[in-house]
């Protein structure tokens, strides 16, 4: 079955992502012209003003910001410093050209806006995303990191030099690295029915190995433990743009856990964002109920997987289903078993037997 | 079982010779060091009691500069203080424990004892004499070469010649083991803080080396020079009190030929021989006249009813108040003899007053500074004594109750500030100006307070900026006007100053700041014998704690307003750094082409504005 997803989104949202840029701009050309100090108003990202949002199921800033204004002395470097990356975006997103946290801070010496180190100018990047609430990927910043997609599906490049060339992702067997050209891609047409992300890369070659994308009309995406942002965008566009659902397959302990709720839901620190989460999507292994049912070989949970487990059970989104449930059977058992713990039945078991119970049950979660 | 130690009585000469690391001199770097310090200090105590404004030169050169240290050096320094008598240079400077300082009041030096020490170590480790030259009249000089002799407390004069000056004062100069590599840097901080806390002297000082340091007065006003005075009930110990009762006016005479000649001549017989009744006749309308011991003699004499002659031949055994009775020991017939005495007899009274000394109220006021005759009655009440209560005839248990009431009575006057001698704001002020060049300068004198009976003042001056490096906070100590230059570390004045919240007073990371803190007292309570940490007294921390309080308030209000002066200039410069990059900026993201027009933002005079 394939299927169309609506063209021009991406256009759309470059589109709107410029006007803003534009209209910040222009607003501070404004306020300079008639001799006034201009500001910009910030959501404030500290720990107060993050709140869980039941009904989108993800954290998200409250209503206090931050004004920073280029009359103070103390905050006029940085306000020149947002002003100055706003200035860039623009010129990334227009001449389509991307680059990477340490590339902006590099960038940023031809001009004289005195960032001390990196960390300072990646807390700006931050500020950016917060005031134009979009993820930096959104004005082509991206992760250094990269994690890997495989499956059929086609899609179509936007980046200069490949426009209207198509790829199929089922094409080379390790599998299409998530990288800017990828993600500003559009989704053309798929016949898979199904997003299998997993948390391991060994296991990702395996299951493509083992055909896992034919046999269960799956999209295969190696998250590379917890998911780089340009991946959950990614997993985002394949559930909303093709209505595919994404199941999340992680080591069954409380991180692979915690892998599969951001996925989910976000992190706090992305408060400020809400293009990054699937809602819907569903882990189903590895669970602590797993680790009995299959007679998984196992390692004792250290003081920090048992803190880490406390932890998250005050957090509002472990407070029902299986969430809470298989925390409590962690604490209980306080041992853990990692994805390739099936191998001690075969090196096919998981795929063989695992994951199609697994796929099963995933439909009445 | 007898043991059969000997005891032999050594000279004070012999005790600091073996026992000269007491006195700082333990080893050549120390002892050089410490050698400069007393003569330095005996040099503008002199000129202190004469009221000269000092100008000390000391220089300092090697006998043999070739050689490594440590080595033989030549130690001068000549003052135009007010010198010595010619009779008595050799004993001031060839005895130790011949001093002019015993009285209570504050100087540098305690007892004189430091310079001749100096002399002696000198002595024993080059075997080469002290030179002195002193004119007391500008005239004259005696010019002495002298050695020690140790065992026997006593100078050797080698040399006495005279000839003419013009210039009155004493020279002293030495040759002794020094190592001035390691002793260098000490001795010239101790020049440098001596002048600045003494800016009405010169002083110069010629290193080994060739370098010449000169600090010219800058003030020609002294301080007022203290007086001395008497104890402070506070400040007293049995001992003290033990040596107050042992003074000569209470004690009953040695009737020896000395003696009789004494009464003779009071009395105005010289050598006529009357008899007993006669003697008694001219006693008796003299008596107003008389000393307080030749009253006691006659008071004898009334009741052993002789006259010079025999009285030559007897010695008093005991006079028994109690019992009416005075034995003496007659040698004519070599015999103990027993006479009575009336107790209704004026000369009865006389005795008994000297046996049994004074009443306690009146060895108050007349012994004590600040008592008087109110504030002695109130005591005697406290201590549970008769105020009539005779100060002799008290046994050790109700001395050591009287020393523990005298300390602990809270009545007593604050101790007399008399005494002091602080240097003054204006001196000081004067003083820290001309050394530091600061752009801010404050003094304070704090009035006179007191701990344990001693008095003490303190004084304080805070300079910032200018030409003082910053390297943070940098404390010179003084007590009663000698720098402590070491130890720093567990002194009062530097918990006092690291105590202090220096933000609050804008002052911030290694500020260009210094303070200079000067403790006067008769009595510094140093924690150590090396005397360079002043130990944390109640009352001394809190009185250092105020004083820099004050300074630190004015020195806060010099920091907000030159720190606003200084924040205007700094915003502008961000401003004029920044703005025109927004501008840029901004002027890209609106998609115009003309730069806006921030020009005015950046050249008016910024508003004043508190951090929003």
């Amino acid at each position: 079955m394939k299927k169309k997803p609506k063209k021009k989104d991406l256009e759309d949202k470059h589109h709107i992502l410029t006007e803003l840029l534009k209209k910040h701009g222009a607003q501070i050309y404004d306020d300079l012209d008639k001799g006034n100090f201009p500001k910009f108003s910030i959501p404030s990202r500290s720990v107060s003003n993050i709140v869980y949002d039941k009904k989108i199921r993800q954290y998200i800033l409250g209503a206090n910001t931050a004004v920073r204004s280029s009359r103070n002395t103390s905050q006029l470097r940085s306000f020149t410093q947002l002003m100055w990356l706003a200035f860039f975006a623009n010129r990334l997103t227009r001449q389509k050209k991307s680059s990477t946290l340490r590339d902006v801070y590099y960038s940023s010496q031809a001009f004289e806006v005195d960032f001390e180190d990196q960390g300072e100018s990646d807390n700006i990047i931050v500020d950016l995303e917060a005031v134009l609430s979009s993820p930096r990927e959104s004005f082509h910043v991206f992760p250094e990191e990269r994690s890997s997609v495989f499956g059929d599906l086609t899609i179509e490049y936007t980046v200069p030099g490949y426009q209207g060339k198509k790829t199929n992702l089922s094409d080379h067997p390790d599998g299409y690295a998530i990288g800017p050209s990828l993600t500003s891609a559009e989704l053309i047409e798929t016949s898979a029915e199904v997003v299998i992300a997993i948390e391991k890369g060994g296991l990702f070659t395996r299951f493509v190995e083992e055909q896992v994308d034919k046999k269960f009309k799956a999209i295969i995406v190696d998250t590379g433990g917890q998911a780089p942002r340009s991946t959950r965008s990614l997993l985002k566009r394949l559930h909303d743009e093709l209505n595919l659902p994404v199941v999340i397959l992680t080591d069954g302990d409380v991180y692979g856990e915690h892998i599969a709720m951001v996925i989910k839901s976000g992190s706090a620190n992305a408060a400020h964002l809400r293009e990054l989460t699937v809602p819907d999507a569903k882990w189903v292994g590895v669970w602590a109920t797993d680790i009995e049912k299959y007679k998984l070989p196992t390692i004792p949970m250290t003081e920090s997987d048992i803190k880490r487990c406390h932890d998250l059970l005050k957090d509002p989104r472990y407070q029902e289903g299986i969430w809470k449930k298989e925390l409590e059977v962690f604490l209980k058992i306080k041992r853990k078993a990692e994805l390739e713990a099936f191998s001690k039945y075969g090196l096919t078991n998981i795929t063989d037997k695992y994951l199609p119970q697994k796929l099963e049950i995933a439909k009445s979660l | 079982m007898s043991s059969k130690e000997t005891f032999t009585q050594i000279s004070p000469s012999e005790f600091f010779y073996r026992n000269r690391d007491l006195a700082g001199f333990s080893n050549p770097t120390r002892s050089l060091y410490t050698a400069v310090r007393e003569f330095i200090e005996n040099s503008l105590d002199a000129c202190d009691q004469k009221g000269i404004l000092p100008d000390v030169h000391m220089s300092i050169k090697a006998v043999d500069a070739e050689k490594p240290d440590p080595k033989q050096y030549i130690l001068s320094v000549r003052d135009n203080g007010p010198g010595i008598e010619s009779k008595q240079v050799p004993l001031a400077f060839g005895t130790v424990l011949y001093g002019s300082k015993f009285g209570l009041k504050q100087a540098r030096g305690m007892f004189g004892l430091g310079a001749t020490m100096a002399i002696l170590y000198g002595q024993i480790t080059t075997n080469k004499p002290l030179i002195v030259k002193s004119s007391t009249d500008g005239k004259i000089q005696d010019e002495y070469e002298m050695l020690l002799d140790i065992q026997k407390n006593k100078p050797v004069i080698l040399k006495h010649e005279t000839k003419e000056v013009s210039k009155g004062g004493l020279s002293l100069s030495i040759r002794l083991e020094g190592d001035y590599a390691k002793a260098g840097t000490k001795i010239r901080d101790y020049v440098y803080q001596t002048s600045l806390i003494t800016p009405y002297a010169t002083i110069t000082f010629d290193d080994p080396k060739g370098d010449k340091y000169r600090y010219t007065k800058v003030v020609r006003t002294m301080p007022p020079s203290p007086t001395i005075i008497r104890p402070h009930p506070h400040g007293i110990d049995v001992e003290t009190i033990r040596r107050m009762l042992l003074d000569t006016n209470y004690q009953i005479p040695a009737v020896d030929d000395n003696m009789i000649s004494k009464v003779r001549k009071e009395l105005g017989l010289a050598n006529k021989n009357l008899s007993h009744s006669e003697i008694m006749d001219k006693t008796q309308k003299k008596w107003k006249a008389l000393t307080r011991p030749v009253r006691t003699v006659m008071a004898l004499m009334s009741f052993l009813k002789m006259d010079f002659e025999k009285l030559s031949k007897t010695t008093i055994e005991e006079i028994d108040i109690g019992n009416k009775k005075l034995t003496y020991w007659d040698f004519g017939e070599s015999q103990s003899v027993s006479v009575d005495m009336d107790p209704e007899s004026f000369y009865y009274k006389q005795l008994a007053n000297t046996v049994q000394g004074e009443t306690l109220t009146s060895f108050l006021t007349k012994r004590f500074q600040r008592v008087g005759p109110t504030t002695a009655l109130k005591f005697a009440e406290y201590a549970k004594f008769k105020p009539e209560h005779r100060i002799g005839t008290m046994t050790n248990q109700e001395l050591v109750k009287l020393t523990d009431a005298l300390q602990s009575f809270d009545d007593f006057m604050a101790p007399d500030p008399s005494c002091l001698a602080p240097l003054g704001e204006s001196p000081l002020e004067k003083g820290m100006e001309r050394f530091f060049e600061p752009d801010f300068l404050a003094v304070v004198q704090r009035g006179a307070s007191a701990y344990s009976g001693f008095p003490f003042i303190i004084e304080m001056g805070i300079a910032y900026g200018g030409k003082i490096s910053s390297r943070g906070i940098n404390v010179y100590r003084f007590a009663n006007r000698i720098p402590l230059l070491y130890d720093e570390g567990s002194d009062v004045v530097l918990k006092v100053v690291n105590d202090t919240d220096w933000s609050r007073y804008k002052v911030k990371g290694e500020p260009p700041l210094v303070i200079v803190s000067h403790i006067c007292s008769t009595r510094v309570p140093y924690k150590t014998v090396g005397k360079e940490n002043v130990a944390d007294r109640p009352e001394i921390e809190r009185e250092l704690k105020l004083a820099l309080l004050s300074l630190s308030r004015k020195l806060s209000s010099f920091m907000s307003k030159r720190g606003q002066a200084e924040a205007a200039i700094k915003r502008k410069n961000l401003y004029s750094k920044y703005i025109p990059l927004i501008a840029q900026f901004c002027t890209e993201l609106a998609g115009k082409k003309k730069e806006p027009n921030y020009k005015k933002m950046i050249t008016e005079e910024p508003i004043v504005e508190e951090k929003t």
